[in-house]
């Protein structure tokens, strides 16, 4: 299990330890995380799982690829450059004490 | 009080139409749900089929596009690859070349961009209303619920007013095609297969193609490159562009998909404000924090697409039974939404029911809903301008649904409305 805790606009923390190979946009809502909806379950058809990934933690969870990318670009909170859409980052080892900031729409 | 009692048997024959038209068979899916919730039905139409209706089967099986395709069709019907490849559209693929069509149109229908549809759509709803409630007494499914999504079809796809009755007349004919009330060439019911290389099998896709190389050429000479239209158009990130039968088959979808959809949302919506009074109450009490969730919850209880059709890519076990590689699956989308295990009184309307995770427009999918937000905004626009005006409303008559399996819908809701 890794640490993984989402930052809220109003100052919250949601902390949870997340299986490996499990998705953080299903490990949001498991979580009731706000604002995390994941329409449509993480395939990459809608952007309603963004977030932004904190400074520290940019190297390890890496760049959008091509189509999350072109996603990206239809996010209701504006786009960042540390947007990502959450179900396509997968929890991982080094990705242990992960923070993410979940934007308000 | 709940809005509506299912009165089926519970042993409904779901490739019927015939079995809808008094309401989907609610009673039979909850014996479903219940007792057997991966269902064979046998169907002299064509090749039998498997219908899931438990609520965590549906999420499960809609996101695993691997093993359940959408690119040999999404409805019941069998159709051979010939007529799959003339009728698909983007609908009828798999992610990743669903992603790269998608992907064209998606910003175009993305909640920032819709938003900006609030102005002219609450206009539009103010002129529908102040026409339709001058009457009293009158049909609130013509009237109201099936104008407003036909005025916005003009809005987006830029045709000039005159002709959205044509249009919506034709889309209905498509979609649903299986009502004799909105085309002549029922498709149960049809001695020819002359139409089934046509979208929706039906002659209308034909008339409507004519239409769209018209309206696409007027648009060439004009230079406006505007709208959805214009985008599909556009080459993917490989440089491949959508062939002209695709193009023919996206407009097709474009103006039936979003038409009929959201129209019988909004009609099941107001014949819960005449079943349970509370509900107008509520909405007139001046609580803003309603029209967050009530959206959500008028298309929950109307569940308009009431299931997509899916195919398995290979053999798989699931409830003690093995769905065989070929088989069609049908994710019966009405019936996880009255599932006890998500939603509480599931047959209970709740405006306020949060959260609300109810899968009318196939959530938790690759093809989950495009014109999602513009349905919710829809809505909400148009039951805020209903409840500034009106004091009470009731139905004046018996209401009647369209003869389909697949489109769930009341064509016919007379009301009585006083005003305040």
């Amino acid at each position: 299990m890794i640490h993984v805790t989402w930052k809220l606009a109003d100052g919250r923390e949601i902390s949870a330890e997340v299986e490996p190979g499990r998705n953080l946009m299903e490990a949001a809502i498991a979580n009731d995380v706000p604002h995390v909806v994941g329409e449509c379950g993480g395939c990459l058809s809608c952007a309603t799982c963004h977030v932004y990934v904190d400074e520290a933690w940019q190297a390890k969870t890496g760049a959008p690829e091509e189509t999350e990318d072109a996603m990206l670009d239809i996010t209701e909170a504006e786009r960042r450059p540390e947007s990502r859409l959450s179900c396509q980052i997968v929890a991982a080892p080094e990705l242990d004490g992960l923070v993410l900031l979940v934007p308000e729409p | 009080m709940t809005v509506w009692i299912p009165t089926d048997d519970g042993h409904a024959d779901l490739s019927s139409h015939d079995a809808f038209v008094g309401g989907a068979p609610h009673n039979t899916f909850a014996r479903l749900r219940r007792e057997d919730p991966l269902a064979w039905t046998d169907w002299d139409g064509g090749k039998g089929f498997w219908s899931v209706t438990r609520y965590n089967d549906i999420a499960e099986l809609n996101r695993n596009f691997e093993l359940l395709s959408s690119a040999r069709g999404i409805r019941m019907e069998d159709q051979s690859y010939e007529e799959y490849l003339a009728r698909r559209t983007f609908q009828e693929t798999d992610p990743p070349e669903h992603t790269r069509t998608r992907v064209k149109v998606a910003k175009a229908f993305s909640k920032p961009v819709v938003a900006q549809f609030e102005g002219q759509i609450r206009q539009l709803c103010d002129e529908i209303l102040d026409e339709a409630l001058k009457e009293g007494v009158f049909d609130a499914t013509k009237a109201i619920a099936r104008q407003l999504p036909m005025r916005m079809l003009g809005q987006i796809i830029g045709v000039p007013d005159e002709d959205l009755p044509w249009l919506v007349e034709k889309g209905d004919a498509l979609i649903a095609n299986t009502d004799p009330e909105f085309t002549d060439h029922v498709l149960d019911r049809m001695e020819t297969d002359a139409y089934r290389m046509m979208p929706f099998n039906s002659p209308a896709g034909a008339e409507l193609y004519g239409y769209a190389q018209q309206l696409m050429s007027k648009k060439e000479q004009a230079g406006d490159t505007s709208g959805v239209l214009h985008l599909i158009r556009q080459p993917d990130v490989h440089g491949n562009v959508i062939s002209d039968t695709e193009f023919r088959n996206f407009f097709c979808l474009v103006v039936a998909a979003g038409n009929d959809t959201t129209r019988y949302s909004i009609a099941a919506g107001i014949l819960a404000l005449c079943k349970q009074p509370e509900l107008l109450d509520l909405l007139r009490s001046g609580d803003e924090s309603i029209w967050e969730t009530m959206p959500d919850e008028v298309i929950r209880w109307a569940s308009p697409a009431m299931y997509f059709r899916r195919t398995a890519t290979r053999d798989f076990e699931i409830h003690g039974k093995t769905v065989r590689e070929g088989d069609k699956v049908l994710l019966w989308f009405a019936s996880a939404n009255r599932d006890d295990a998500a939603f509480d009184n599931p047959f209970t309307v709740d405006f306020a029911r949060s959260p609300n995770r109810h899968m009318s427009f196939g959530q938790g999918g690759p093809h989950v809903c495009l014109g999602m937000w513009l349905a919710r905004l829809e809505i909400r626009l148009l039951f805020q301008e209903l409840a500034k005006r009106v004091k009470s409303i009731r139905q004046a008559g018996s209401h009647e649904f369209l003869r389909s399996n697949f489109v769930g819908g009341i064509k016919r809701l007379p009301i009585e409305v006083t005003l305040n």
